[in-house]
């Protein structure tokens, strides 16, 4: 079985979705899976890209939801795949998505997931399921704390329950993950942050009211 | 001031707006050369606060919508949602807001920049949308909505540009 997983963050590296699917690799396990990565980074594909894309079973997405939304730059991309699959007719392939956001509800990510799912139906490809995930603050954790671990103890099941439907080629409704952790933390951490990274622009941090 | 931002070539935009906008403190953003993709840099917050970090023409964004009293965008739909060069615009747009949080209608949302607060108008287009597509994008433009602030916004479909004519 032939899986892609697609990273569609605009960061070329250190991205929470590279985070995300290095540590969703482990669980798609067996003999026979044969794993193609790519980074959807800029907002078109090249042939090379497509060319990778087109003999596989199952497409895995993974992106940090934009303004509610698909990133732009990824709705590029999207739409040139379109163009090629729907040329493609025939071979039955699978698509899953998992989106990542900063706030603490991973239901903001249910658009994004829908989206996919219409994307899905106009490229003539299968929807196989979603993974929504909030508190994407807390994603950079991954690089000491693994799935099953800490706050991210329901991910194991999240992530074990995804690469199941992926593996048996089926589908499924979506997954809500949202980190171990209460809001009205995550909520101050958060904002303790942004006054750590303004002052490390040097910058005060009544500069973050800053208006025009 | 009205802020329109669309993706309507030349000869369409000319058909629902004959007379000059600008005549009427109306601010139009529309596919004018290259416009960047947001990096997902947070430079709009941390590095230049209130600015996009990448000048080209789409950089001021925040400003522009700390200004406007009304908000319109006609879009075509795609999946749902808003097409590329709209959702380009809105996604290079969030120096507008804050990076705290605040808790709206009992979710996690960014805590405003500015105060004024505006209309929000979005007309989709499209020979074939499809009802779920609908039903995606009258959610979306909900979602951004709430994410405004904006206490009053409408969401209308048209098959394509004929339709939309007198409309605005």
């Amino acid at each position: 079985m032939k899986i892609a997983l697609i990273n569609g963050s605009p960061k070329k590296k250190d991205s929470a979705s590279g985070l995300v699917l290095e540590n969703f690799k482990a669980f798609l396990t067996g003999d026979d899976q044969i794993i193609t990565e790519l980074h959807f980074y800029r907002p078109q594909i090249t042939t090379e890209e497509v060319g990778k894309l087109m003999d596989c079973d199952a497409l895995v997405f993974a992106f940090p939801l934009y303004v509610d939304a698909i990133p732009s730059h990824l709705l590029r991309c999207l739409r040139q795949l379109e163009w090629v699959f729907t040329a493609l007719n025939g071979r039955e392939i699978l698509v899953y998505t998992i989106v990542n956001c900063g706030f603490y509800e991973s239901q903001h990510n249910e658009l994004a997931i829908e989206m996919m799912k219409n994307w899905s139906v106009r490229a003539g490809l299968k929807w196989g399921q979603g993974l929504a995930i909030g508190t994407g603050g807390m994603l950079n954790m991954l690089e000491n704390i693994k799935p099953g671990q800490g706050p991210f103890k329901k991910m194991k099941k999240a992530f074990k329950q995804l690469a199941n439907q992926i593996l048996t080629r089926s589908s499924a409704e979506t997954i809500y993950f949202t980190a171990s952790f209460p809001r009205f933390l995550y909520k101050l951490g958060g904002e303790a942050g942004w006054r750590k990274a303004i002052k490390e622009n040097g910058l005060k941090k009544k500069d973050l009211f800053l208006q025009k | 001031m009205r802020l329109i931002l669309c993706d309507l070539e030349s000869a369409d935009l000319h058909r629902l707006f004959p007379q000059p906008l600008d005549e009427n403190g109306t601010i139009l953003i529309k596919k004018d050369g290259k416009i960047h993709n947001c990096l997902g840099c947070f430079g709009c917050w941390v590095k230049t606060p209130g600015a996009c970090v990448i000048r080209d023409q789409y950089g001021d964004m925040g400003e522009q919508l700390a200004k406007c009293s009304e908000l319109l965008i006609i879009s075509q739909c795609y999946y749902g949602g808003f097409s590329p060069f709209v959702k380009n615009v809105l996604d290079r747009s969030i120096p507008y807001i804050h990076p705290y949080f605040v808790i709206r209608n009992g979710r996690m949302h960014h805590r405003r920049r500015y105060k004024n607060h505006f209309p929000l108008q979005v007309w989709f287009y499209g020979e074939d949308i499809s009802a779920t597509e609908k039903q995606t994008a009258k959610k979306v433009v909900e979602a951004n909505a709430i994410n405004y602030d904006c206490q009053i916004y409408s969401v209308s479909f048209a098959p394509g540009i004929t339709e939309m004519e007198g409309q605005f």
